[in-house]
Parts: structure tokens; C-alpha cells; sequence
């Protein structure tokens, strides 16, 4: 199995993390690169800094767990979107950004491959964790309106994380489709 | 018989709800100022509720698996990488 993470920030790089047990190749997708304040929100380490995120995660899986994984260090647009994404046997999205979601939506859609969306609210107090058929993806509410870059949210995106991640896991043990809401005090499945 | 599910400020809360035909957003909006502010809503009773305080919130629609209806209100979720 292939599982393809898309973004590999915040949400992206924690529940990343929790699936290196899986018997599938991982591949990481992102072209921003990891700063100093990325360390207090983000599964990065110190020596990642500078590094691209996608090959950044590939190397700390490798050097940290002994796990294998496959980075892309670019930007998913439409015209890379099929030779990305097109052999995934599912697709994770923890994009930052609505066009970059709808993007990978309709790629999804058009090609029958299972996608799943990871989401956090901008105020670290909410995260949902959604199937595509079931999942619209919201803009932000300002323009460029700060994101979880700090470690002010780190519980609840270690929570969120943690959700989409055993929500992969489901998927590529058993096939299922669980959606969950995740607040800071609980985690809800909402559909399956 | 809906459920509607109010999700504020950390907080998660599911009320039955009983609807007579389709409910707009801008209804479920100012049914859920109203329950919060009256404690209608289990373990999420705020009293002095801003009017606006879901204006931004996002209304999905689902069918349960008994072909229930169920109603989210909550937060917008931009941000993931």
C-alpha cells in the first residue's frame, strides 16, 4: 500500500509519525522548507532546519526509526497533481490552504482514489478529521491569517494527529472510513 | 428527530432537536446562540453568548446511519501542513 501524505506540516508530519508502523510506503509531499519556530508545532527536529519538510520527515523516519519512506519536495499543482498522486492507494491531505485542498478534491474524485482531510481550526481549539465524499473545504476567514506555526496548539494537534492517524490505519487494515471530530476535550467519530 | 452538534471553544456538545421541515444556516446559527445561552445544550451553558459568536461557524448536514439527520455547527478548519 502506498499512502501519500500532502503537507507535511503541522498535522501532516504528526500523523506521519504514528504511522510509521504500517506495512505501506509513506511518501511525504511539501515544498516549504522547516524553520526554527516549525520545531514547537511540527514533528521536526533541530537538526531539520533549512531542510525541505518532505525530505526533512524522510530522513528523521530513516535516522530516528530504521522506516523507509519517499519525499517530493515541490508544490502540487495541476499539472503535477496525476504524476504525484496517481499511483497512491490513499491520499492524506494536511494542506494549509483551500485551493490547494480542492485541488487535490477533484484529483481525487476524478481518479477514484480514497482521500482523507485532516483540518484544524485557526484557533487550536477544533480539528476534524474527514472523508473526501463527506468534506468541504473551508478558506480561511482573513488572507494569509496566521496558522498553527507556534506551539501554542501542539495538544490539540498531537490530538488531531493522532486521530488522522489511526483513521489511516483503520482504512488500510480494515477498509473502513471513520470521521471524527477532535476538541480538546474529546474525539468523536461522526461517520464510518 | 435532527441532531444538532454545537462545537465551541473546545467544546462538543450533541442536543436532539426537533425540526419542522428544512432549517436554513442562518436558523441553525440563531438556534444554537439561544440553547447555549439557556444551558439547553449539555456542558456547554455560556450565559452571555455574543449574538454573533457562530457568524463564521460552518453548517454540515449529514444523514446518520438510520437515515437521522445530523447537523454540525463548528468552527472553520483552513489549516492543516
Amino acid at each position: 500500500m502506498r499512502i501519500v501524505f500532502c503537507g507535511v506540516g503541522a498535522i501532516g508530519s504528526t500523523a506521519a509519525v504514528l504511522c510509521r508502523n504500517l506495512e505501506a510506503t509513506l511518501v511525504f509531499i511539501d515544498f516549504d522548507r522547516v524553520e526554527s519556530k516549525n520545531l514547537l508545532a511540527q514533528a521536526f527536529v533541530k537538526p531539520s532546519v533549512g531542510k525541505n519538510k518532505a525530505e526533512a520527515l524522510k530522513l528523521q523516519l530513516l535516522n530516528l526509526h530504521g522506516v523507509k519512506s519517499e519525499a517530493f519536495g515541490v508544490r502540487v499543482t495541476r499539472d503535477n497533481v496525476a504524476a504525484l498522486c496517481g499511483s497512491a492507494d490513499l491520499l492524506v491531505d494536511c494542506f494549509d490552504n483551500q485551493a490547494s485542498r480542492v485541488l487535490l478534491s477533484e484529483f481525487a474524485r476524478a481518479a477514484g482514489r480514497p482521500l482523507v482531510h485532516g483540518a484544524l481550526a485557526a484557533d487550536g481549539t477544533f480539528g476534524l478529521v474527514r472523508w473526501d465524499e463527506r468534506f468541504v473545504p473551508d478558506a480561511e476567514d482573513t488572507e494569509g491569517q496566521a496558522t498553527c506555526e507556534g506551539g501554542a496548539h501542539l495538544p490539540l494537534i498531537g490530538q488531531l494527529g493522532a486521530t488522522l492517524a489511526r483513521v489511516v490505519q483503520d482504512f488500510a487494515k480494515h477498509g473502513t472510513r471513520r470521521d471524527a471530530l477532535v476538541s480538546l476535550v474529546a474525539v468523536t467519530p461522526t461517520a464510518s | 428527530m435532527a441532531t444538532l452538534n454545537i462545537t465551541y471553544n473546545g467544546l462538543s456538545s450533541d442536543l436532539p432537536l426537533e425540526l419542522d421541515g428544512h432549517v436554513s444556516d442562518v436558523d441553525v446559527r440563531r438556534i444554537a446562540v439561544e440553547v447555549v445561552r439557556s444551558g439547553g445544550a449539555p456542558g456547554l451553558h455560556i450565559a452571555n453568548l455574543r449574538e454573533d459568536a457562530f457568524s463564521h461557524y460552518v453548517v454540515d448536514r449529514f444523514r446518520g446511519p438510520r437515515g437521522e439527520e445530523r447537523i454540525y455547527l463548528r468552527p472553520k478548519v483552513p489549516f492543516g501542513a
